[in-house]
């Protein structure tokens, strides 16, 4: 009785056995899958981690391109305000110069009136009168020359405001090298991750990086009036009262 | 009144184009200064500066945090501020106000808002 119940015991053990051989053959396949699957994704993994490397470690020089820039942009935009500045004082003195002669003209007229008086009895000079009348012409030319003045003036100063633009550029320009900064950031901690290891040669990369609160991300240059408008709205509002909805209404 | 301007603004452009504006505008004396910390360097050793222009966004010391040190100064608080930024968003205008500005100007402004700004200003006072 004891060889057959350990004969039971032996079958049993061998049928385990036979399930666990059918369920490898199962396995096996998929093991070997896995394999390939394995061999092929750790040199694409490796792929991502030098592009990683190479794009994190590119991201100071974009960075530096656009600090170039800013600065490129506010050089030229000062040598065109001392330009513009040139200009004006220049209009302002060839203005000047300009009333001074009408003031002298005026004076010369009022001399000529009385030599004409005088010549007048004198039919000889009537023809020299005449011709030099026609080259004295200065006196009715000048307002059209002060208005002239008036308006390159005018068209120098707008180039002055359109000036704005380049604060405006360089506040939008910083805020791109912020979100620069974060994207580096985050490729950083990834490839510490995958790698183990820091990107190195970052040194001075901060020591241009704009400040958080020395630029407006929202910075927008338009000739609308709306913001100042709705700006406008809420300093009023100090005194007379402007429903909430009426102040959303404006901002939305 | 004759009016002593400082103008703080951390961008030279910005600067010149406020002093260009102001001296179109017939005005004739200014200060200038790249932060809020060196126009309270400036207000502290020039009394005569009685009407104070500023940008929000400054390194060092905002425009905001000046604002708030004129208005918290025993001599300085009456002077008038107005403020000249590129935000425009509703809450930093509240917040502005809330520190006392006098009136608020979104940048890129116009010789026309400028004079009325100030003119109100002015009158107010």
């Amino acid at each position: 009785m004891k060889h057959v119940s350990n004969m039971t015991d032996l079958f049993e053990r061998l049928n385990e056995l036979k399930v666990v051989f059918r369920y490898s053959e199962k396995l096996i396949p998929i093991i070997q899958n896995l394999m390939d699957f394995m061999k092929e994704t750790v040199p694409l993994l490796e792929n991502i981690n030098s592009s990683l490397i190479e794009s994190t470690s590119k991201i100071p020089k974009a960075s530096d391109q656009l600090n170039n820039i800013s600065s490129a942009t506010e050089l030229a935009t000062t040598e065109i305000l001392d330009i513009v500045d040139s200009i004006s004082i220049d209009m302002e003195r060839i203005e000047k110069s300009v009333k001074d002669v009408k003031s002298k003209e005026e004076e010369k007229l009022e001399i000529w009136q009385k030599i004409k008086t005088i010549l007048g009895s004198e039919p000889s000079s009537a023809e020299l009168v005449q011709k030099y009348e026609a080259l004295n012409n200065f006196l009715p030319i000048v307002p059209g020359m002060l208005d002239a003045f008036q308006k390159v003036k005018n068209d120098v100063y707008n180039i002055t405001l359109s000036l704005q633009v380049q604060d405006i550029t360089t506040q939008q320009l910083a805020a791109v090298n912020h979100l620069i900064e974060s994207v580096r950031s985050s490729l950083s901690s990834l490839m510490m991750h995958l790698d183990d290891s820091e990107i190195k040669s970052f040194d001075g990369f901060y020591k241009d990086m704009p400040v958080v609160g020395t630029f407006d991300p929202n910075a927008e240059y338009t000739k609308s009036t709306e913001r100042q408008d709705a700006a406008d709205v809420l300093i009023n509002d100090r005194n007379s009262k402007t429903t909430q909805d009426e102040i959303d209404k404006l901002f939305s | 009144m004759s009016l002593k301007f400082l103008v703080v603004d951390d961008s030279v452009t910005m600067r010149r184009i406020v002093i260009n504006s102001l001296r179109n505008l017939g005005f004739d004396s200014f200060v200038e200064a790249g932060d809020g910390k060196e126009a309270m360097d400036k207000l502290q050793a020039d009394q005569t500066i009685n009407f104070v222009i500023t940008d929000w966004n400054m390194p060092n010391v905002s425009g905001l945090e000046l604002v708030r040190s004129i208005r918290g100064s025993e001599s300085l608080s009456k002077l008038s501020i107005l403020m000249v930024t590129t935000r425009g968003v509703k809450e930093d205008i509240i917040e502005a106000l809330n520190a006392k500005v006098n009136n608020y100007i979104v940048k890129p402004f116009t010789p026309q808002i400028l004079k009325e700004k100030i003119d109100q200003i002015i009158n107010a006072g």
